[in-house]
């Protein structure tokens, strides 16, 4: 315990050497204009404007933001949990392609995806909405939650399962009353991941939502600010700040689940 | 994580001269189960098709044919069948491009790896904060990429950027960062920066799940810190060691948006995921839109990483065998 | 067990990829591709009119905004969308194809022959477009092969500001810069004064060769030959300057907002940056602003490339003729008599109509010292049409390869002749 101060110390020192950044972007975020390029280490030209002008443009951005974050949580769980279940515990035709399939599927490039999806959407209609964005920001965090399933669940001892079938309970109800509640802390990573994929996801936006006005996610709200001959890199900062509050709230929460979540049942004997 | 390797289906030897009555039984009981395998799995391989196999073949497809920007829109591109990948491996800017890739990709992936796995042996010891600042790590992570991507380059300005006057109070020259000869070690510290909370992430829960029995009981045999980390640490992550190395392998070589941030691609920062970029949009210094060859260096790309993953798979198996 | 389960993975692999393909080959018919019927004369106005530009910047409430909205016809609105413009050509593309296109497109005019002659727009006469009363250089860029697609909305030059208060205290007089050699003499002043002597953009792609452009032709290059002679001084002048610690590092990965950010600091004597910029130029607090010709390397003003968008109709698959009555409307409506003036002054440019030009110059005396400039400005794409793009980027790569060598003779040299642009 006497040591666990000189840790603290060491702890906050790393922190900030890894923070430095974002210690630069609120920097720049307090800054006026004339003085961003200067690098000056604190923002001695203080403003607060550009905080106003992002309070006035952005606030629907991040409404939406948030919805298409929570949505892209719950679709991704809807698949993967039971996914993770077929592929731990059911006896599955083709279950190792399906995994090596998984990992295929998380190397294609983010764009090669977007025009594809521009296509189906504009078939069926799904452009400039927010289920569609939620859809397509679930594939970015789909195949890694079904692997994180898989192998949280596979960690589930059999005997669990065998008493469940005793009781003649269909799979159904063993996923549901067994299986998912001891899946809690994987349920609130793979939650995490995905909302966090989701919230920085820029490229599907910019893709699939172009048109949708105040339906686009504060990372589009963003680019109002980079015009062709001008950027405003003063509101840019600010709004990367107060969009990453919720974020950061969220993540303070989320980290003791995660933390127990990720491997649980994976590391044994 | 034995993610790919157990097969969960694999019986005990049942002794011969079984029950008939029984045998039947467990055929049915194998139908229900295939069944209800079926059932769940099945939102998750339409999605699959319909959201990934697609575009994937879409992508493939372009690449056998040359295509300009009206044969995009109209159709009616001719196919080439390979030419286009002769001529992009033939271009003068291939072999500097992979072999940028693969230093950019190894480099950040190890030390990423290494970093992250220094920083969770520290915040397991847990001290006052740790938590906090645990959470704290994962700040990046919530930046958008623009503002990420611009900061770094800003930190990294020849000029007056705050990295060179950081390396100035060590009497260190100024160090033009993003120059055509530096610009890959510049965005593989902005990209290793990137990287550290989702390596630090999962090797922190993987050090969670080590019994500390084993650490007691190597305590007892006198082994000191450093032979606890080679003996038991080491040994015991390895099964999430292989998956974050080979998961970081497919990120890396996906990354665009960091790079392309802080210099276009330009100099030695060009991987292939850049090139393609550029020249499926028309962008940087490949202005003229390429889709045939985007989509080829994309393929290429995609062997590559198909050949890591089944790399990892042929570990599986021989550990399990 | 396992070899069971190898068969069926290959089958459901099979099964897959097949499914896959069969998808693709059905999106990949071309029903829905546009035709060259309709014509503005036979449809009428829709409810809703889209309208995509360039202008990220300017949101609901700016005076583009607003003197876009005042043009929608009875009882239409217009929904407006922005984008950068690499991003805006590629949207273009991929919503063509699929039959989604907008009605009214602003793109910016070195990228016109390209996405007319990919067959993105529709012609002048289709779309109901009024062609006349242009000057010729600047109309250059939206006829290709003979016929018209397009307007210029308005057009902006670049030219070279200065620091007036850097600039006296360095006792440099700007009315003896008329070549580089004086330029350079003058840069040479104001650095050993103790301030920073001239930023400007040198991103890869095609800002950073608008930028260059002026240096380019003002040494009598060519873009129909980047590695004469004359090109590589344009590229070691730039290089020079890097090298001497004249210009800064980072003029290789600014855009021209990042470069216009450097001079704002108010440690710049001279920026080159574009007639956009000269209302906040005017007004700018904290040092005054004053602007002159880029000068030609030997004597005289440097052409500059012709800037600013074109506005066109998108080619349509569905209701094409309603779609060109929208475009009709809404463009004659910006382009007309007195409102055409307003237009451009609501983007910062200085009108294509010189009639209307002398109107807006007589009204505001910001403009007087750019007239010039605009008269002889040069079309980027006037002599190479579609191929401008290639040359661009080839540029582009030559430039990059000038701004690292740090003044390295051999290595500008070689920039410029090995350029090849895959």
């Amino acid at each position: 315990m006497r040591h666990s101060w000189w840790k603290t110390a060491a702890g906050l020192a790393l922190t900030t050497i890894m923070l430095f950044p974002v210690y630069w972007m609120i920097n720049v975020s307090f800054t006026r204009r004339e003085s961003i390029r200067k690098g000056q280490l604190l923002p001695f030209d203080f403003t607060t404007e550009h905080y106003l002008v992002v309070f006035h443009d952005q606030v629907p951005f991040v409404a939406t933001s948030v919805a298409v974050g929570l949505g892209t949580v719950l679709l991704t769980l809807l698949i993967a949990a039971p996914a993770g279940f077929a592929l731990a515990k059911l006896p599955l035709p083709g279950g190792h392609a399906l995994s090596l399939v998984l990992i295929v599927a998380q190397m294609i490039p983010a764009v090669v995806m977007a025009l594809g999806f521009y296509t189906i959407y504009n078939r069926i209609g799904l452009l400039n909405t927010i289920p569609g964005l939620i859809l397509a920001d679930s594939t970015i965090a789909v195949p890694f939650a079904v692997m994180l399933f898989t192998a949280f669940m596979r960690g589930i001892p059999s005997e669990m399962m065998d008493a469940a079938k005793l009781d003649r309970a269909s799979y159904w109800r063993t996923f549901r009353s067994v299986v998912l509640p001891l899946s809690r802390n994987v349920s609130i990573t793979a939650a995490l991941f995905s909302f966090l994929w989701a919230w920085s996801d820029f490229l599907f936006a910019s893709t699939l939502n172009r048109e949708g006005g105040q339906l686009r996610p504060i990372t589009m709200g963003i680019y109002n600010y980079i015009g062709a001959q001008n950027q405003e890199w003063g509101p840019m900062m600010a709004t990367a700040v107060i969009a990453s509050i919720p974020s950061a709230l969220l993540l303070i929460v989320a980290q003791k689940y995660v933390a127990a979540g990720v491997t649980a049942g994976a590391v044994k004997d | 994580m034995t993610l790919l390797s157990q097969d969960p289906t694999a019986s005990s030897a049942k002794p011969r001269g079984l029950d008939a009555e029984r045998a039947a039984s467990r055929r049915k009981r194998n139908r229900a189960a295939t069944l209800a395998s079926i059932g769940f799995i099945a939102p998750l391989v339409l999605y699959l098709v319909i959201f990934y196999a697609f575009p994937l073949v879409q992508n493939v497809v372009m690449s056998l044919q040359r295509y300009d920007r009206s044969s995009f829109v109209y159709g009616g591109a001719p196919f080439v069948g390979l030419d286009i990948y002769r001529e992009v491996i033939a271009s003068s800017k291939f072999w500097p491009t992979v072999a940028q890739t693969a230093t950019f990709t190894l480099v950040s992936i190890t030390v990423q790896y290494c970093v992250g796995l220094a920083l969770a042996v520290f915040f397991k010891s847990n001290f006052r904060l740790s938590s906090t600042l645990r959470a704290l790590f994962l700040v990046p992570w919530l930046l958008p990429l623009i503002v990420s991507g611009t900061t770094w380059q800003w930190m990294m300005s020849a000029d007056n950027g705050v990295l060179n006057s950081f390396l100035g109070f060590f009497g260190v020259d100024p160090v033009w960062w993003l120059s055509a000869d530096n610009a890959l070690w510049a965005v593989l510290i902005a990209n290793i920066w990137l990287g550290i909370p989702f390596n630090l992430v999962i090797l922190y829960s993987g050090l969670q799940n080590i019994p500390e029995s084993l650490y007691e009981a190597a305590a007892l045999d006198g082994a000191g810190p450093w032979r606890k980390f080679l003996n038991i640490t080491l040994p015991s992550l390895r099964p999430v060691t292989v998956i974050t190395l080979l998961l970081g392998l497919v990120y890396t070589l996906k990354v665009v948006d960091v790079i392309w941030i802080m210099t276009m691609g330009t100099g030695n920062s060009q991987t292939l995921a850049t090139w393609s970029y550029g020249m499926a949009f028309g962008k940087g210094t490949s202005a003229v839109v390429r889709y045939s060859e985007a989509s080829a260096v994309g393929s290429i790309l995609l062997v590559v990483a198909l050949a890591f993953g089944l790399l990892y798979i042929a570990t599986q198996r021989k550990e399990k065998d | 067990m396992s070899h069971l389960n190898k068969r069926r993975a290959v089958q459901i692999s099979a099964l897959v990829t097949s499914v896959a393909f069969v998808l693709a080959a059905c999106t990949s018919n071309t029903d829905e591709a546009p035709a060259a019927s309709g014509a503005a004369s036979q449809g009428t106005t829709t409810a809703t009119i889209k309208f995509w530009d360039p202008y990220t910047p300017y949101q609901a409430g700016s005076d583009w905004d607003n003197q876009l909205k005042s043009c929608a016809p009875e009882g239409s609105t217009i929904e407006r969308f922005s984008a950068p413009q690499t991003d805006l050509l590629n949207q273009l593309t991929s919503a063509v194809k699929e039959g989604n296109a907008p009605d009214i497109i602003a793109l910016d005019n070195p990228l016109m022959p390209e996405a007319a002659s990919s067959g993105l727009l529709a012609t002048a006469a289709q779309a109901g477009i009024d062609v006349s009363g242009f000057d010729a250089n600047l109309q250059a860029p939206g006829v290709v092969d003979g016929e018209a697609y397009g307007v210029p909305m308005g057009s902006n030059a670049l030219g070279l500001y200065y620091n007036e208060d850097v600039l006296t205290a360095a006792g440099v007089d700007v009315s003896t810069i008329g070549d580089w050699a004086s330029l350079n003499a003058a840069i040479e002043k104001v650095v050993a004064s103790g301030s920073k002597g001239i930023t400007f953009s040198g991103i890869a792609g095609e800002e950073g060769v608008f930028q260059f452009e002026p240096w380019f032709w003002g040494a009598g290059a060519s873009l129909a030959d980047i590695s004469s002679a004359d090109a590589v001084s344009a590229g070691q002048l730039l290089s020079d300057w890097v090298a001497n610690g004249w210009a800064p590092k980072s003029a290789m990965a600014n855009n021209q907002s990042a470069s216009w950010d450097l001079f704002l600091t108010g440690e710049y004597g001279f920026a080159e940056d574009g007639s956009w910029r000269a209302g906040s130029a005017a007004a700018n607090e904290g040092f005054q602003v004053g602007m002159i010709p880029i000068p030609a390397k030997d004597s005289g003003v440097a052409p500059v490339p012709t800037g600013g968008e074109f506005l066109a109709a998108p080619l349509q698959s569905t209701d094409a003729s309603d779609h060109y009555a929208n475009a009709s409307a809404v463009i004659s409506c910006l382009m007309s008599g007195d409102n055409a003036g307003v237009t451009s002054e609501s983007v910062g440019y200085l009108s294509a109509r010189p009639d209307v030009r002398a109107v807006q110059v007589a009204s505001n005396p910001i403009w007087t010292p750019w007239v010039p400039i605009i008269e002889g400005a040069q079309g980027r794409t006037t002599d190479l049409g579609v191929d401008y793009v290639g040359v661009s980027a080839q540029l582009s790569e030559a430039m990059q390869g000038a701004l690292n060598a740090d003044g390295n003779a051999d290595q500008v040299k070689a920039a410029f002749e090995n350029a090849s642009g895959l």
